[in-house]
């Protein structure tokens, strides 16, 4: 078990390239972490400087209260998980699971005790035998997270472990990575870009971009509280709608004008572009697919769109509804029960207090 | 040469089956390996037996057989027993002995064969004789992938493991020429087939990590259609790494196929480099870019010179990232809002950055 602090990190390669800027986290003892972000964002570099594979250019890694800088990642009682696994062909569930222990010289009554206890762990036990030829996707998949578990590390390092499984088998591998965070009740560090696989698995996500840390918080107040534009169309699917507005004040009450029309927000929205003193100012609205409902037709004084319904898309338990705003393309997440379809003409209503907007030059949330 | 520990596992494993019990001693009558309730006999015993023309002998409880290897005596056989069944054993015991040196000379020499061919040690006419001696098929097409360990630890650890994923089964073979290095010989499908090599790379990377924690970089080089020009694509694979050292730092595997503009940097002689630098920079090389300048370049060169767009990345106003290129090019005379002046300042980047690895490689 073991809590980690990641201070003042910083990656930066001989040629100049700077992977990791100012990376600053505490992360306690038996969380799952999730780093997130598009390609290139330094999340994997981070992970590998908390392995000890890559040099830390300068900060302070600490495990436990020890600094790690400069330990050997053999010496830093850490197991990881990569997205490239191999398992080898010719040895059976059992050699695969024991072979980096008997590397490492374990006596050979406690690998024996560690492989069976992790194959328990994993449900393996009855395939302990069996060649990898034998073993379907998912049970290959176990066998090499069973060669982390054996270590019995005081941290798991998981660098985009599901990405090479096919979509079924990801679903099924995240809840046994959830299970197993369960039963393991160890320090988690995972690596992903797929934000279903953030939401649903970490306990605190961490956002990154360009090699900068976002914003670090749990699942859902990421989801409802975005800190800025990237972080609020990063994370949800469909990804949020944006549109640009102008702030129109007039006393305590702010609006939005989005296309002609004047949305008022509630009172806590208007005094924060009061007191940033947006009035007048272009901004950028943002609205989650689900906090846009179709309407047939509205009470007088309602702000409602008009709108073409471009797309239609059923996905059983909901309805993708796709159509422009004043040229920008938008989403609403809709009940099946919609008439609406491609061609037709529909009123679409938002839900004013679940509204975002952001400051357009840099970016940053205003108000959630 | 068989190990002593090997062939004393062998003799075990042979008497937890049979209940015979060994005893393997060279010409001299020195214990080489035996089982535990095995009783050696004399030296003088074994001399004359070694003397005798015959294959076995029958001295009272024991039998003696020789263990051959190319027409000589290598070892003597001692099986505690006189019975037919503990002869029998004891000639299986001979048989597996001598089957085990072999393999072990084999894997030896094949071993010294890939050295020797890949450091161009060969003559071509004796690498297409050898070959066929080790039953090693000349025209599978193979490629080199170099694994250069930059984590200290166990010698042997990152060699064992990767002998655990690429087989010779496979048509792979693992070698070393020195210390920080494993060598693999992959055979692949085809001489297109870079996408197998790649990750073939990435995969032993990545077990290389999580298996032994070692810190690992990987280069491989050309796919060869021929044994002959295996050395070709080891020469290939160094260069990448080194090339891959010097301007590919964040990437773990390396090809020589894609090493881009480091490439031609790489082959340019150190003179030329110097009389690039003074001519794009004169008396004002930026030999220590501070770290905010070399991100505000690189951030902007990274999204194609746009202005708004590396503002907003590097979270700074966009008067301050003009001021910051203003102050460059003041300094260095080259404006890199310009596409010339870029091209010409991120090439003479690379070019300092190959000198400053020249400089160290002298120290």
């Amino acid at each position: 078990m073991a809590s980690l602090n990641l201070e003042h990190i910083y990656k930066k390669y001989p040629n100049g390239f700077e992977a990791v800027k100012d990376f600053n986290l505490d992360i306690a003892d038996k969380e799952f972490i999730i780093f997130v972000g598009p390609s290139g964002c330094g999340k994997s570099t981070t992970l590998r400087m908390i392995a000890g594979l890559e040099d830390i250019s300068s900060g302070t890694l600490k495990i436990d209260g020890k600094v790690m800088n400069d330990v050997e990642p053999k010496d830093r009682d850490i197991a990881m998980v990569f997205q490239n696994y191999a398992l080898y062909p010719h040895m059976t569930v059992y050699d695969n699971m024991a072979f980096g222990l008997k590397l490492r010289k374990v006596p050979k009554d406690e690998i024996d005790k560690m492989v069976r206890n992790a194959a328990k762990i994993l449900d393996l036990t009855q395939l302990l035998d069996r060649k990898p030829k034998a073993l379907s996707g998912g049970q290959r998949q176990r066998v090499a997270m069973g060669r982390a578990i054996v270590r019995n590390p005081k941290v798991f390092l998981m660098d985009e472990p599901l990405s090479n499984l096919d979509a079924k088998l990801r679903v099924q591998m995240r809840s046994e990575i959830a299970k197993l965070h369960q039963r393991l009740g160890t320090t988690i560090i995972y690596v992903t870009h797929d934000q279903t696989e953030a939401m649903t698995l970490g306990t605190r996500i961490v956002v990154m971009k360009d090699g900068v840390i976002q914003q670090v918080d749990t699942p859902q107040h990421l989801y409802d509280a975005p800190s800025n534009l990237f972080v609020a169309g990063f994370m949800g699917s469909p990804q949020m709608n944006f549109i640009d507005a102008v702030v129109k004040v007039s006393g305590n009450q702010a609006c939005l004008t989005v296309d002609g029309k004047d949305i008022p927000l509630n009172a806590e929205k208007s005094k924060a572009l009061i007191d940033g003193g947006y009035d007048g100012k272009n901004v950028i609205m943002g609205i989650r697919p689900e906090d846009i409902s179709d309407r047939l037709d509205g009470d007088p004084g309602e702000v409602l769109f008009d709108a073409k319904i471009n797309v239609y898309e059923l996905l059983g338990a909901e309805v993708f509804l796709y159509f422009d705003i004043a040229g920008t393309p938008m989403t609403a997440r809709v009940d099946p029960k919609t008439s609406a379809r491609p061609g037709s003409s529909v009123k679409f209503e938002l839900d004013t207090d679940k509204i975002h907007v952001f400051d357009k030059e840099t970016e940053k949330t205003i108000t959630n | 040469m068989i190990s002593a520990q090997v062939a004393k596992g062998c003799l075990e494993e042979l008497t937890a089956i049979s209940k015979v019990e060994f005893c393997i001693q060279d010409t001299n009558g020195q214990v080489f390996a035996r089982t535990d309730n095995a009783e050696a006999p004399d030296a003088e015993m074994i001399a004359s037996f070694c003397r005798s023309s015959v294959d076995s002998q029958i001295i009272g409880d024991r039998y003696l057989l020789k263990i051959m290897e190319d027409d000589d005596i290598a070892f003597t056989l001692t099986a505690i027993g006189s019975s037919d069944y503990t002869l029998m054993v004891a000639r299986m015991a001979v048989s597996e002995i001598s089957n085990l040196m072999q393999a072990y000379k084999e894997k030896y020499d094949r071993n010294n064969f890939f050295q020797n061919l890949l450091l161009d040690n060969l003559l071509l006419v004796d690498i297409h004789n050898r070959a066929k001696k080790l039953h090693i098929n000349v025209t599978v097409p193979r490629a080199v992938i170099l694994f250069e360990i930059q984590s200290e630890g166990d010698d042997t650890l990152a060699g064992d493991l990767l002998n655990g994923i690429f087989t010779v089964h496979n048509g792979d073979y693992l070698t070393e020429v020195d210390e920080n290095s494993v060598i693999l010989i992959k055979a692949v499908d085809s001489v297109e087939a870079y996408d197998q090599l790649q990750d073939a790379a990435q995969v032993a990377v990545d077990m290389l990590n999580t298996e032994a924690m070692l810190s690992v970089k990987a280069a491989y080089g050309t796919i060869v259609d021929d044994l002959r020009n295996l050395s070709k694509s080891y020469k290939e694979a160094r260069m990448a790494m080194d090339v891959g050292r010097i301007f590919y730092a964040e990437k773990s595997v390396t090809s020589y196929n894609e090493l881009g503009i480091g490439r031609l940097i790489y082959q340019l002689p150190s003179n030329l480099c110097h009389v690039f630098i003074n001519e794009v920079f004169g008396d004002n090389v930026p030999d220590d870019l501070d770290n905010e300048t070399l991100s505000t370049i690189n951030t902007f060169f990274e999204n194609n010179l746009n202005v708004s767009e590396t503002s907003r990345k590097l979270f700074i106003h966009r008067n301050t990232l003009v001021y910051r290129i203003e102050k460059l090019q003041k300094s260095t005379g080259l404006d890199i809002r310009n596409f010339d002046d870029a091209l010409t300042f991120k090439i003479a980047l690379m070019v300092m950055n190959y000198l400053r690895y020249l400089n160290e490689k002298d120290y």
